[in-house]
């Protein structure tokens, strides 16, 4: 049993070490966002898909078929709501049809006024705003596997070039992902939690693995100083792995530093 | 100037995200009773709000559904479907959920469909399988191998018929398994906070429903 090093006045118990990591993200993510900083951001092969997909769509003549997740306002949706913004910017850019099947739970009713108020702006930025179709947003069903036939059903319909699913779909994401990939559309799509990223992996040409949906917004942003606040995230990574690594040794010499200042 | 342009006001948005987020942020780490107090109020708040919400969201709904309907578009009767089956389902509640009506179509009707689409799982699962799972190089075949064993330890006539196949895969979801689990994890976690804090710094637009451009 872990026991926290020591207690500071006023602050909970067990939270201080978080407080503080949480503090020097924010600096960080500041820092890093703030001046015109030029930093090597690693390639992440799925966001780059997300052009091709779209072209592909564009010289097909067929539509681009993307969704936001099923869920409520969660950051996995919000991560979904960033990529549907791309996806529609591109799509208005190039006239491609785009269709966002929505719904999946009671929550995401909520979600999807703001995804409508997305795809519509991005048709209005690209000058294109008579190309915007309220129908292509079609709410499905506010059932998770009812959701699921009717997004299943609109694949086999219309035959999409690509799928873009992103956001949180959970124990559903397989049909999607497989019927996608067996209408021969590219597949993109997001794990959003550990037991279906191996499945998603091999049924999808492309998956964005961990935290690179979240990371997708300021990734696919011209701007970059907001690209740049992704390397906040390798230097969290590069830390919980030395805590990691540290902590084992130390634990095999019986010592509990790590534990207890992770407790404190 | 109008309430609906004062409340469309991006800065106005990102102010009040930003209050809510200290108000349900700090008390979480810093013990001050009437900061617990508000975040209690704040969170009954946002439940409030998230009910109206939908109630909202089920009209602009139903007049959808009824434009499309009355236009005769492509598909009209699902939504003509749709809109009979959402007022038949509030108007069983009224009657009570445990029992009557609503129970029944939930019991009878919604879960064995959704339990049949759940089950169709396996089979998509199957063909992927199938196409993914070919011994190509040597990660394809660690993956064969894997895959295969920890299958096999699932079924349940393999505990009976090779109960040595237990420690190897259990084995495999106890390390490898788990330390990937926890890569995710972390990732994830950081990947989310730094998103949050772009999300309070305004420069995650499209949450707001709106381009770069716009605001």
């Amino acid at each position: 049993m872990a026991t926290p090093l020591f207690q500071v006045p006023l602050i909970a118990e067990g939270r201080l070490i978080g407080l503080i990591l949480d503090i020097l993200i924010f600096a960080l993510v500041i820092y890093y966002t703030s001046g015109d900083k030029h930093i090597y951001i690693r390639r992440v092969a799925g966001l780059d898909a997300i052009e091709e997909a779209v072209g592909r769509a564009a010289e097909m003549g067929k539509p681009v078929v993307a969704s936001y997740g099923l869920g409520g306002f969660t950051y996995w949706t919000l991560a979904g709501l960033a990529i549907l913004s791309h996806v529609a910017t591109l799509s208005a850019r190039t006239g491609t049809r785009l269709i966002v099947p929505t719904g999946g739970s009671t929550e995401s009713l909520i979600v999807r006024p703001v995804a409508e108020e997305i795809v519509k702006t991005a048709y209005t930025m690209e000058g294109v705003p008579d190309q915007y179709n309220p129908d292509d947003l079609p709410f499905l069903s506010g059932q998770q596997y009812a959701y699921v036939g009717g997004y299943v059903g609109i694949l086999q319909r219309t035959r999409p070039a690509s799928t873009i699913m992103t956001g949180s779909h959970w124990s559903d994401a397989m049909n999607i992902a497989e019927t996608s990939s067996a209408v021969g559309a590219i597949t993109i799509t997001s794990g959003a939690y550990i037991s279906n990223v191996a499945a998603l992996a091999c049924a999808s040409d492309y998956i964005l693995i961990g935290e690179e949906a979240p990371a997708a917004g300021a990734y696919l942003s011209d701007d970059p100083a907001q690209r740049a606040s992704i390397r906040v995230q390798d230097i969290f990574k590069w830390i919980a792995l030395g805590c990691i690594i540290l902590g084992l040794v130390l634990s095999n010499m019986g010592i509990n530093l790590v534990e207890n200042l992770l407790s404190t | 100037m109008k309430m609906a342009e004062i409340l469309k006001n991006r800065q106005l948005q990102i102010a009040v995200m930003a209050l809510a987020f200290l108000l349900v942020f700090v008390p979480y780490f810093i013990e001050v009773p009437a900061l617990e107090a508000a975040s209690t109020k704040l969170i009954t708040i946002t439940a409030i709000v998230n009910a109206v919400t939908l109630i909202l969201a089920l009209q602009s709904q139903v007049r959808r559904g009824l434009n499309i309907v009355q236009r005769r578009q492509t598909g009209w009767y699902f939504k003509a479907y749709m809109i009979i089956t959402m007022v038949l389902m509030v108007v069983f509640a009224f009657f009570g959920r445990e029992t009557g009506p609503y129970h029944w179509v939930m019991y009878a009707v919604v879960n064995p469909l959704s339990s049949v689409n759940y089950g169709i799982l396996a089979f998509y699962m199957a063909s992927t399988a199938a196409r993914a799972f070919r011994a190509r190089n040597t990660q394809a075949i660690l993956l064969l191998t894997t895959g295969f064993i920890v299958l096999l330890y699932q079924a349940p006539l393999t505990g009976a018929y090779a109960p040595w196949l237990e420690p190897i895969a259990l084995y495999f979801g106890d390390t490898f398994g788990m330390a990937a689990g926890r890569m995710f994890l972390i990732s994830v976690t950081v990947g989310a906070i730094v998103f949050g804090v772009r999300v309070l710094m305004g420069k995650e637009t499209s949450v707001l429903g709106v381009g770069k451009e716009e605001v």
